[in-house]
């Protein structure tokens, strides 16, 4: 039990200590004000919570040559796969704040700021996941992720004991295990950890990491969440984080649409909608994204935060997870056929907010 | 402000009554079920016993009813604000009804000389508690001016919308939004439950992220305890989805969440749950109970 302590410790403090790629000022600012967070999270901690013995050898093997005094020379190497409006701010998040980063994307120019800012770069997702220790994953869709880690020089080939694979993509539950399973049958480790919050607050760092599957692993890559978010939850057997992730983006679209009706709806009938937006952010059901989204949406402007064609693939994946568990689901499935309709018109990379334009009677012809 | 008249004293109206006494207005009170004065006696109001005869007593009178035959049966009927109403008072009528109602009273008020203003309020039993209601006025811009130190003690903003009608208009199309919005967290409630998460857990994301709102902070703790006290009757919110589809519907706008939602409530009304918090819906939502 001590031991398992002790390795997760170590790889902390390894993290925390690795030579910084930027400013050293910088990196050691930030380590001195991880360190202490870093401790209290063990401190008091059960020991019951960690595994009896350790499930990997092989993955006590590898953290525990930081048992030595020379852990600075054995940084935890960070690999980062898709570099999309949230991978690109979350990888750079990781790496200013000193951590060692190894960045692949499909289309390869997206990697340039980050490698310009230090990061490594490696031609696939395998030979990523071969030279770092944990390896995160933030792709668009189930097909991508699934592509990523089993596909034709997929992270799972360079996946080993040792290792650990957090796939931050939003995906339902069967593809996080389908994934899950590949990576667990190299011998490594696997963590779901989508994410609530769109660009900015992955810019900010301020995201929510909604995280499930093998806790140890969760355990191990919490500094790195902490520094690409506000807050963390382990929900349990992978297939929770998932799930949670499609509860919340199913009512949020669902929000967006009713929201976009009322806008309309007061247009129509002689209000100033910017006035409505006004009322509405006085009272019960004001929320952050109506006073972030109303004024633009009132110009009939979508600068993309967060992708129509996304939102309308969380609804698609929460409605077959209401099929899979029987529940009905009216307003989801309305709002889901007002994303259709908005995808259909064009709107596929305009923010979600563009589902209002699926309301109005003539074609708003979006220019690029 | 002068002597201030009340008619209508149940969840909002009590409270807001209650609200003006406590601030130093004289009000003189009226409510269709007697005893419901009793208490704003004890604090103070006077007692009227028609609404005729509270308007002959003041120079404002407030109305608070609950839907759009209430407010139409305290003007028109028989020993109705219509007796008494002339040159020199006023008329602020807060219910929430139709524009098409409002439109009938403001016309039937200034025609005998006196002055309207519709200023339907956004807010439920705590907000009226507590003054921090949000009052959507429009109608006679004089009067509203008149009006505000009342409304200043009744809520935390005031909205001057222009013509009788657009009061009402606002107040429906938030409420149509409200009432989508607690038919969406419902549903989520429900899959996250079924797809074996915690709820709560789902209450501390939401309220972590974008969508976080003080409808579901309030709400979901006591949704989940199946607790539906009520601060807003479900069956005004199926009224208010209702008239917002009507305005939808005379001005061709498109609302098929609104309509989803609408029969959400109109089903937890055939289950008896009309009485009950608005929150109720989510018994409605969730179903009959399935071994699955």
């Amino acid at each position: 039990m001590a031991m398992t302590f002790v390795k997760a410790n170590q790889l902390s403090t390894a993290i925390l200590t690795s030579p910084p790629k930027t400013t050293v000022s910088t990196a050691m600012a930030m380590c001195s004000s991880f360190s202490p967070r870093i401790t209290k999270q063990f401190r008091g901690r059960p020991i019951s919570s960690f595994p009896v013995k350790p499930l990997f050898s092989g993955s006590f093997k590898a953290f525990s040559s930081q048992a030595t005094t020379k852990a600075d020379d054995i940084p935890a190497r960070v690999g980062f796969l898709g570099l999309g409006i949230m991978g690109s701010p979350m990888a750079q998040n990781l790496i200013k704040a000193g951590c060692d980063v190894t960045v692949w994307n499909r289309t390869k120019s997206k990697c340039d700021p980050l490698v310009s800012l230090g990061a490594k770069y490696k031609s696939f997702p395998e030979e990523v996941a071969a030279s770092c220790d944990v390896t995160f994953a933030m792709l668009a869709d189930p097909e991508s992720a699934v592509e990523v880690a089993c596909g034709k020089h997929g992270a799972a080939s360079g996946m080993s004991p040792g290792k650990g694979y957090v796939d931050i993509s939003t995906v339902d539950a069967d593809t996080s295990k389908l994934i899950s399973g590949h990576i667990k049958a190299t011998g490594a480790l696997f963590l779901e950890a989508p994410v609530s919050g769109s660009k900015k607050p992955a810019e900010d760092g301020q995201l929510i990491f909604l995280a499930a599957g093998d806790r140890y692993l969760y355990e191990i890559v919490a500094p790195f969440l902490d520094i690409m978010g506000k807050s963390r939850f382990y929900l349990g057997d992978v297939g929770n984080g998932a799930a949670m992730k499609l509860v919340v983006n199913m009512i949020m679209g669902s929000m967006m649409a009713s929201f976009s009706e009322g806008l309309l709806l007061s247009e129509k009938v002689g209000l100033d909608p910017s006035v409505l937006v006004e009322v509405v952010s006085q009272g019960a059901i004001s929320a952050p994204m109506f006073s972030t989204k109303g004024p633009s949406m009132v110009q009939s402007q979508y600068p993309t935060a967060f992708p129509l064609k996304h939102q309308q693939k969380d609804l698609r994946l929460a409605l077959g997870l209401a099929e899979s568990v029987s529940q009905h689901t009216p307003i989801a499935a309305a709002a889901n056929e007002l994303y259709k309709v908005a995808k259909s018109r064009g709107l596929s990379d305009q923010d979600f907010s563009a589902v209002i334009e699926a309301l109005k009677a003539k074609l708003q012809h979006q220019t690029k | 402000m002068e002597e201030v008249g009340f008619l209508g004293l149940g969840i909002m109206g009590k409270a807001m009554a209650m609200n003006l006494l406590r601030h130093g207005f004289k009000v003189t009170v009226w409510n269709r079920t007697l005893s419901r004065c009793d208490e704003l006696v004890e604090h103070g109001a006077s007692v009227a016993k028609t609404p005729a005869a509270v308007v002959k007593k003041c120079k404002y009178t407030i109305a608070m009813l609950s839907d759009p035959s209430a407010a139409l049966s305290v003007v028109f009927d028989k020993d109705g604000v219509l007796e008494e109403i002339c040159s020199g008072k006023g008329y602020i009528d807060m219910s929430t009804v139709d524009a098409d109602t409002s439109s009938k009273i403001s016309e039937a008020i200034t025609s005998k000389g006196g002055s309207f203003l519709e200023a339907p309020v956004s807010g439920s039993k705590k907000p009226a508690e507590d003054g921090q209601l949000v009052i959507l006025a429009a109608g006679e811009k004089a009067l509203y001016e008149e009006a505000i130190p009342a409304f200043d003690v009744m809520g935390k903003k005031s909205f001057f919308l222009g013509q009788v009608g657009n009061g009402a208009k606002m107040k429906l199309v938030v409420n149509m939004i409200m009432g989508s919005m607690l038919n969406a967290f419902s549903e989520g409630l429900v899959l996250a439950d079924r797809s074996g998460l915690n709820p709560q857990t789902l209450l501390d994301v939401l309220d972590l992220g974008g969508i976080a709102n003080p409808m579901f902070r309030m709400k979901g703790p006591t949704m989940i305890q199946n607790s539906y006290s009520p601060a807003f009757p479900l069956k005004h919110q199926q009224k208010d989805m209702r008239l917002a589809l009507a305005l939808g519907d005379e001005n061709a706008v498109s609302m098929p969440v609104a309509a989803a939602a609408n029969e959400a409530f109109k089903k937890a009304r055939s289950m008896g749950l009309g009485d009950l918090d608005f929150s109720a819906v989510f018994e409605a939502v969730k179903g009959p109970e399935k071994s699955s």
